[in-house]
């Protein structure tokens, strides 16, 4: 380190460079940027009209101005000036070491890093340099400053510090130095670099006390878990740390009372976040089994948790009292909702939940218990549960002796039309009482309860009472365990307690009585149990721990004598952590006369970072002037707000906003057991809502026909004409009303909205693209009719080879020919053929499968013919018949028919096929199914 | 480079879009007897009409065939049936057969498929077309297509060619950016020789937009001629003008030979310089009647 003026130069020898910046100065005026070079014919144009020599040779001042500028700022930087205007240098030698070590929680994480350092300082010294020693952490018995150490004792001593976990108090070491009146040369000052309140200004206080070095290791990542909450299924940890800059990530564990490792969370922290959380989801029995939480990979009181019984989750369990006739008034309604969101809850039978071994046990209105499940219970109530009992009718008729006092046989009611007395409110609770210091309204009014007899026992008991001084919650330890009994019912039949938000809080002081946390004492004293050493370790109590009155252990604040650890007292364990509440901010500012090193380097005036930074930026200048000269720049100045456009697209759409995923319903999302008839399927989509077009509107509103278009027009109109004179048909004839038949492109139009579409081939068709077969495909898998008629008639057979090629990739189901009593053989007329424009055609349909398979109730979806039944049906806008028919009128009726059969059978389904008995029916009623002519049905619609 | 082939089937899409040319007859051709019809009366020998007898034809001509069916006399005449010549000629300067980096074509691409479009025009109605300066006679039909196609591309090897023995129609394709006295003592000796030609002058885009920016060096294909300019942008108003003055220069001299000037951008479709073309050979003769 070299003086020069105000400032320090870590590098001065790095600023003989500047006598190099004038042969730079000549080099950089001579080299102009070379042009672009451009082709072109037409400056031929341009001969004799140009001047020969445009651009100065010599850069222009000012670029060589920038580049100088970028070079000093470069040098200089690299000389690492320090801004140290009150820095003492050259006192290393003489006068007494003074060492201050933040020993508190902080300092675990990095504490061989500070105690090293400090080891270093004592080397810079003279052999005979008096070493003196402040630690900052309080203790009953403190290292005296005056104390006057040799390098080798301050070595030894220095090595066997330990950090303490507790935290430091600056104020107090201070106070202490300035009582030992100490006068030291210069003092290496050991920091944890967290602020805890007043760590700038001791920092700032010993600068007035000598020279002043500081090492700061300020923990890394986490360095404290500051706050705990807990759910019924789940545990939020609070982590913070003191460096804000960066991401950073870690784990934190779970840890049993014997160290086993139960879970492990994730917690990160953004750049520029001093706080996070992480969440521990497990079942409430695992949650019970937690003892600690402990970040992984840091050593530290402040970076362990205990966690007390105070708040963890306990399960529950109901015994079922039966159905309700109404649910929403019975007793058990109001306890567990009381219960959901604190505990586990569990509902059986006594047997089944003893054996599960749930932290307490709800009765509701039972009288007598069966002598097996009274064992059961008594066994597990001595063993620590807790047994909560509510009184009711039942139990005011006939008591058992599970409970905690000797109960009349007789409820008393207030305010009765034959009574005296008011309904009574809850007085305020006893100091003795685990319900002490809940509030309880004056509104809530009990109106009935069961009384307890006398007994001497019965103050002590007694955990609540009425305004009257009758007991309202009595309790009586049972071995290990706790009896309880609330003399009113659960529901608010007998007072209005359930319905108060006290209700939930007596409930769950209630349940902490349960596993051997017996409540029956509060008075006394907490006693350290297990405490934790300033590495975070579970030692046994140190001689200094002292025990807290019950009283103080709320707001105890961890000290020597009251050192972080578990406490045992009347109410279960309570843990004291070493960073509850905790700030963990760092130091920011270091006084400017310090001479800093460790993490404070970084925060002392240095000029270093900023003139190499000043020193590039004017280089990036110098490029983009360069650039700018050449003419390169604005062809990338006119991209760049694109580019930014892109980007900020890109940002947007890839962050989900938190409305958007805030409404996914997670039984929403696809189950696969749900998803019914599809079964992985494309359901061919509708549009959204905003773009619908009018047909498709208009499709779903109305019954109509479809065809598909083939491109063959003549073929569509005549199509059309079919499904014209087969709608107008039915349109008559029954009740089946449909609108125009629409035409459809296969690839594009929305096929779902037609119950039947009808598919009539051209004479050379071309095979379907894989769109058409795959969309034909869904739409007769989620339902649809397809039709399908080759015109073909003539002939002796009916050829169905061609269909093959031309139907590739159809997912067409078995066919067979229309057996005799098919059900499209009676769904509207009782017909025997299916002629079209050709009669005695065969008609293939899909077999009747059994019902229950995939396309249900084995309804045919696909029908294939040949007869050309849409010429026969084929009407023109007047109603006139457009194509003749083999068979005269007689077979275009019979076509019809076929039609409407057709059309019943795709709407209504198997509904014919019910009534399989019909013949019989008939028969019986003396009426012949083959009764001559085309009798009509009964429609029973 | 685009080979001839795809320069050909070009013009021949091009010239399927437009009108069949018709040139129309001056007195002094009559003699030049060839295929194509002039739409008047002279010597050939499709029919053209009857007219009635005058008095200074001679009496063999007249049509007895026709005259019987009247009272009158009439002379049955035939259409004029002449040949006229269109020679091409392109400029095969470096500069020239040049393209810049978003052209499509070079300009003597350009105007080699615009030739063929007009050569495949004209042949097409019985006219001759050839190549200026290479040296094979003009001809007729889909052959002399061909060569005319085989000449453009091979060029004069930078000569400037010989004015033609007969007067000929000249289409002159070039970009003429060199001065106008050069352009003027050039094309004087075609000038005298030929009454009627055309000059197709194809630049690239980026020579009239001068769309430069920065420092940059200008150079010249096939020459060291070199310029470098400071700032570019700042150059471009002076360079429009001196295009805009080239420009004015060239058509005040085609005018003054008479002769047509058509005007084409590589970029721009060629439909419009096809059709221009087509005009400006149409238009000649017809000044004079």
């Amino acid at each position: 380190m070299t003086a020069i003026g105000p400032f320090l130069f870590g590098a001065p020898l790095a600023l003989a460079a500047i006598l190099a910046l004038p042969l730079l100065f000549f080099i950089l005026r001579a080299t102009p940027p070379p042009p672009k070079q451009i082709e072109l014919p037409s400056v031929r144009i341009l001969e004799g009209v140009l001047p020969r020599e445009e651009t100065p040779a010599r850069t222009p001042w000012w670029i060589w101005l920038l580049r100088l500028t970028a070079a000093l700022a470069a040098i200089i930087g690299l000389s690492q000036p320090v801004y140290a205007p009150k820095a003492k240098t050259g006192a290393e030698d003489a006068g007494a070491i003074l060492i201050v070590i933040d020993n508190g929680w902080p300092s675990a994480t990095r504490w061989s890093e500070l105690v090293n350092a400090a080891v270093a300082t004592l080397d810079t010294g003279g052999r005979d340099t008096p070493v003196h020693f402040l630690l900052t952490a309080p203790q009953a018995l403190n290292v005296d400053p005056a104390e006057r150490l040799s390098k080798t004792d301050a070595s030894r001593r220095l090595s066997s510090l330990r950090p303490h976990s507790w935290n430091t108090d600056r104020k107090d070491a201070l106070a202490r130095l300035d009582a030992s009146g100490l006068k030291p040369q210069r003092i290496f000052y050991a920091s944890d670099g967290v602020e805890s309140g007043s760590g700038t200004a001791f920092a700032e206080a010993l600068t007035k006390r000598g020279a002043l070095t500081i090492f700061a290791a300020p923990p890394k990542s986490a360095a404290a878990i500051t706050a705990l909450n807990s759910e019924t299924s789940a545990v939020k940890v609070t982590l913070a740390r003191t460096d804000r800059a960066g991401l950073d990530r870690g784990f934190v564990s779970a840890l049993t009372l014997d160290g086993s490792a139960l879970a492990t969370a994730e917690f990160s922290f953004r750049d520029g976040q001093g706080q996070t959380e992480a969440e521990f989801i497990l079942p409430g029995a695992a949650l019970s089994r937690i003892a600690r939480f402990a970040v992984t990979g840091q050593q530290g009181a402040g970076t362990v948790w205990l966690w007390d019984s105070a708040d963890r989750s306990r399960r529950v369990g109901l015994v079922d009292a039966g159905a309700s006739a109404q649910p929403l008034l019975s007793d058990m309604h109001y306890i567990r909702k009381a219960l959901e969101p604190f505990a586990e809850i569990s509902e059986g039978s006594i047997e089944s939940l003893v054996a599960t071994s749930p932290d307490a046990i709800i009765l509701t209105d039972i009288g007598e218990i069966a002598p097996a499940d009274a064992i059961r219970l008594t066994e597990w109530v001595e063993k620590g549960g807790a047994l909560i009992r509510f009184a009711g009718p039942v139990l005011a008729a006939q008591g058992d002796d599970l409970l905690p006092v000797v109960l009349r046989r007789t409820s008393r009611a207030f305010g009765g039309a034959l009574a005296w007395e008011e309904p009574q409110s809850i007085a305020a609770f006893d100091e003795a009482s685990p319900f002490f210091g809940l509030a309880v309204s004056q509104d809530v009014r009990v109106r009935q309860q069961v009384l307890a007899r006398p007994d001497p026992d019965l103050a002590r008991k007694t955990w609540a009472r009425l305004s009257d001084g009758s007991p309202l919650v009595t309790a009586d330890a049972r071995g290990a365990g706790t009896i309880i009994l609330f003399h009113i019912t659960a529901g608010p039949d007998w007072s209005d307690l359930s319905y108060s938000e006290v209700f939930e809080q007596l409930l769950r002081r209630s349940i902490a009585a349960g596993k051997g946390e017996s409540l029956a004492d509060t008075d006394g004293a907490y006693t350290p149990e297990r405490m934790l050493d300033g590495f975070g370790r579970l030692v046994p109590p140190g001689a200094n721990a002292a025990p807290m009155k019950t009283a103080a252990v709320a707001d105890a604040v961890p000290s020597e004598a009251n050192p972080p650890g578990l406490y045992k007292g009347p109410a279960g364990t309570r843990a004291l952590n070493a960073a509850a509440k905790a700030n963990t901010d760092p130091i920011l500012t270091w006084p400017l006369g310090a001479r800093l090193l460790g993490d404070a380097e970084t925060r002392s005036l240095r000029f270093a970072g900023p003139l190499l930074t000043l020193s590039a930026g004017l280089l990036l200048l110098d490029l983009i002037v360069a650039l700018w000269i050449a003419g390169r720049l604005p062809r990338l100045v006119r991209r760049a707000p694109a580019a930014a456009f892109a980007l900020f697209c890109a940002l947007t759409i890839g962050l989900p906003t938190p409305a958007a995923e805030a409404q996914i319903d997670p039984w929403e999302l696809g189950n696969p057991w749900t998803d019914g008839p599809s079964q992985g399927a494309d359901i061919v989509p509708l549009g959204t809502s905003s773009s619908v077009p009018a047909a498709e509107l208009d499709a779903a509103l109305r019954l109509r026909f479809a065809y598909v278009k083939t491109g063959d027009r003549a073929l569509d109109q005549r199509t059309a004409a079919g499904l014209r004179g087969l709608s107008t048909l039915l349109f008559d004839r029954t009740s089946v009303e449909p609108s125009e038949a629409a035409g459809l492109n296969i690839e594009t139009d929305a096929l779902e909205l037609y119950p039947l579409i009808y598919f009539n081939v051209p004479e050379n068709p071309r095979p379907l693209s894989e769109r058409a077969i795959k969309r034909l495909n869904d739409y007769i898998r989620v339902g649809g009719a397809v039709i399908i008629d080759t015109r073909a008639g003539g002939g002796t057979g009916s050829d169905m080879t061609r269909l093959q090629t031309w139907l590739k990739g159809l997912d067409i189901p078995p066919l067979q020919v229309v057996p005799k009593k098919h059900v499209l053989t009676r769904s509207y007329y009782l017909i025997d053929d299916f002629p079209g424009r050709y009669a005695e055609r065969k008609l293939w349909v899909e077999q009747s499968a059994a019902p229950g398979t995939a396309r249900g109730d084995g309804v045919a979806r696909v029908f294939v013919g040949d007869a050309d039944w849409a010429s026969a049906w084929a009407i023109d806008e007047n109603g006139r018949d457009l194509y003749a028919v083999d068979g005269g009128p007689d077979q275009r009726e019979m076509a019809y028919r076929f039609g409407t059969n057709l059309v019943m059978y795709v709407l209504t389904g198997s509904y014919k096929e019910d009534q399989v008995h019909i013949p019989a029916l008939l028969e019986r009623l003396g009426e012949r199914e083959d009764a001559p002519g085309f009798e009509r049905e009964e429609v029973t619609e | 480079m685009i080979p001839l082939a795809a320069l050909r089937a070009e013009a021949e899409a091009l010239a399927a879009e437009l009108d069949a040319v018709s040139l129309n007859a001056r007195a002094a051709e009559a003699r030049e007897i060839g295929s194509a019809r002039r739409r008047r009366a002279g010597t050939g020998e499709q029919f053209w009409q009857y007219r009635r007898h005058a008095d200074e034809d001679a009496a063999d001509r007249v049509d007895w065939r026709r005259s019987a069916r009247s009272d009158d006399l009439f002379v049955r005449e035939s259409e004029l049936e002449t040949s006229r010549t269109v020679l091409f000629w392109c400029d095969d300067d470096p500069g020239f057969r040049w393209q810049a980096a978003t052209d499509p074509r070079t300009k003597a691409e350009a105007a080699q498929m615009l030739m063929l479009t007009a050569g495949l025009l004209i042949t097409g109605e019985g006219e001759r077309a050839g190549a200026l300066g290479s040296g094979r006679k003009p001809g007729v039909g889909k052959r002399a297509i061909d060569r005319l196609g085989e000449d453009l591309v091979l060029g004069t090897a930078r000569n400037f060619p010989e004015p033609p023995r007969k007067g000929a129609t000249l289409v002159i394709a070039s970009d003429f950016y060199d001065p106008i006295s050069e352009w003027q003592a050039r094309l004087a000796p075609l000038a005298r020789v030929c009454s009627e030609g055309v000059l197709l002058a194809v630049s690239s885009p980026v020579e009239i937009s001068f769309p430069f920016e920065g420092r940059v060096r200008l150079s010249r294909p096939g020459s060291a001629f070199q310029r470098l300019i400071g700032r570019a942008e700042t150059f471009r108003e002076q360079y429009t003008e001196r295009f805009n003055a080239q420009r004015a220069a060239l058509a005040d001299m085609t005018a003054r030979m008479h002769w047509r000037l058509v005007t084409h951008v590589t970029d721009a479709p060629p439909l419009a310089a096809a059709s221009a073309l087509k005009i400006a050979l149409e238009s000649f003769g017809a000044r004079r009647t």
